[in-house]
């Protein structure tokens, strides 16, 4: 699975954990706090990511960053895989 | 001598032609402030004795306030999000029969409400505007210490010490106003706006937080107070890309040097300050060198008006301007020699203090308090937890997450999922969202320290 494709998979069950409503598609112009998740719901989707990944890019970048659209959640991700 | 009213004192610092309160439906002065506050519905009465205030609109707050310091001789101030039982019994103890509230639902049965609806003015006033010259105690629900929200009373000159007032003319930034406007913080922030010469945005309390920020921007908003993780949000948002900010406080939740460092690349040409302070301890100190922690200098050469000491590994606070008890409990916060025991645990390394949590194990939530002990209780009352140990999780996005290990009755089964989601549907149904634990581990037993208790450390 691609790291996209893994991190729409978590979202989507972190916000049916959270009783979220209906996802609508995920697009990189999606803005991330319209995507069905709160600021909470968003702490457990990195702390999910995390266990599924085994990186967290929040603690690990040089440059604090809080992405706003999907696109760039994603792309956050890919910056900063541990090599 | 005649203290001086917190009206008397804005429309020192404001041209009388300048508005102070800023909404996306009109602006305010002091003067349209004070004409409205001579037509509350109270009596002549009800205004010089004790009043609760539970009030949701900002404006009709800022109102209120005006027209009663000086003139009360107390005021609570109660968010009308508190649960209906804490409502109950703050407002026992605080033992005033008037309370103004614009949301009546939301007050437990039994209280007698002075409602103020949209047309609940009085067609006149009911005296003319009066300052009493009183020293009126401003009264704060704790974010809950032990669990259930207790009364602190400050008076207005410990409110404003760490203000600066403006001279004349709008010379101040104007302060957007993210927090609960009843708490502490929001207090700060509102006392800031209209003595700093700037004024205040109320942005819509109940929007979603980009709109809230869209207010910000419209409204010239150029100094923003909030805790870590709303500034983590707020980053997140569209709006917040069209801030132009010259302030950015932080406070409420440890700042890392993360926030700190995506603040500071944001907003450029912004001061960036994290404060320390509680509702018991007032504002203590600010640190505006964008680091986390503070300098351990403070430690003997502390900001004005206040002392800091280390008492084992927790802070200790001396804010001669605070009442040292619980209101209506008559119990002290403040030890004999006037230190207040905040419960932050604090480590010294070189010459810098770092914040390390809360020495009774409270969660922090992005700014919402959870005490391990009541979800473990909630855990225990599952027909299938035979025992439970609830944590903290670090977040980089909320600081702190609920976390619960659990041993299942009967010992291990292979496939925990089931239990897993119904303890999760379990939590929900008493428990507000941030203190339902998101990641719930079924074990086979749970660590035990030398004395025999759970242990505690976060992970």
């Amino acid at each position: 699975m691609s790291l996209r494709d893994t991190i729409i998979s978590e979202l989507q069950s972190t916000v049916r954990d959270h009783g979220g409503t209906a996802l609508p598609q995920l697009a990189d112009q999606t803005v991330l706090l319209e995507s069905g998740l709160d600021s909470l719901g968003f702490a457990v989707l990195v702390s999910r990511l995390e266990d599924e990944l085994g990186y967290d890019p929040f603690s690990l970048a040089e440059d604090a960053f809080y992405p706003i659209t999907f696109g760039e959640f994603v792309r956050f991700y890919e910056e900063n895989q541990p090599s | 001598m005649k203290r001086t009213s917190l009206a008397e004192l804005v429309a020192a610092a404001n041209a009388p032609v300048s508005p102070i309160l800023f909404m996306d439906t009109g602006s305010w002065t002091i003067h349209a402030l004070r004409a409205t506050g001579e037509r509350l519905p109270l009596s002549h009465e009800q205004r010089s004795g004790d009043v609760v205030l539970h009030l949701a609109s900002p404006l009709k707050l800022a109102t209120a306030l005006i027209a009663l310091d000086g003139t009360a001789n107390r005021i609570l101030l109660l968010s009308p999000a508190t649960p209906l039982h804490v409502t109950r019994s703050l407002v026992a103890s605080f033992e005033s029969s008037t309370v103004l509230t614009d949301e009546p639902d939301r007050l437990p049965p039994g209280v007698q409400a002075v409602p103020w609806t949209d047309n609940g003015l009085l067609q006149e006033p009911a005296d003319p505007f009066q300052s009493g010259g009183r020293d009126t105690l401003w009264t704060f629900a704790t974010s809950g210490t032990t669990g259930t929200p207790k009364l602190v009373a400050h008076r207005l000159a410990s409110l404003t010490r760490t203000i600066k007032v403006a001279g004349f003319g709008p010379n101040g930034w104007r302060w957007g106003m993210l927090f609960d406007m009843a708490r502490f913080a929001g207090i700060q922030v509102f006392l800031q706006g209209v003595l700093g010469g700037g004024g205040v945005v109320l942005p819509n309390p109940t929007a979603p937080l980009g709109e809230q920020v869209g207010t910000l921007v419209r409204q010239n908003c150029s100094a923003v107070s909030a805790t870590p993780t709303m500034w983590r949000k707020l980053l997140m948002t569209t709006e917040s890309n069209l801030l132009q900010l010259r302030q950015v406080t932080l406070g409420g939740e440890i700042a890392d040097n993360s926030v700190l460092s995506a603040l500071a690349a944001r907003f450029r040409n912004a001061r960036i300050v994290h404060i320390y302070a509680s509702t018991e301890a007032g504002a203590a100190f600010s640190v505006v060198d964008g680091q986390a922690g503070f300098p351990a200098s403070y430690l003997d050469d502390p900001p004005r008006g206040i002392r800091l000491r280390l008492f084992d590994r927790r802070l200790a606070v001396h804010n001669e301007a605070v009442l040292p008890e619980y209101v209506g409990e008559g119990s002290r916060f403040a030890e004999e020699d006037g230190f207040i025991d905040t419960g932050d645990v604090v480590e010294r390394m070189g010459d810098r203090i770092y914040f390390r949590g809360r020495e009774n194990g409270a969660i922090n939530v992005g700014g919402n308090k959870v005490f391990p002990e009541e979800v473990e209780q909630l855990l225990l009352a599952h027909p299938l937890v035979a025992s439970a140990r609830v944590y903290a999780k670090a977040s980089p996005i909320t600081g702190q997450l609920v976390a619960a290990e659990i041993v299942q009755v009967g010992g291990p089964i292979d496939d925990s999922q089931p239990l897993v989601a119904d303890l999760r549907a379990w939590c929900r149904e008493t428990l507000p969202p941030w203190q339902v634990p998101v990641f719930i581990k079924v074990v086979e037993h749970l660590a035990i320290n030398p004395g025999g208790k759970i242990v505690r450390g976060s992970s």
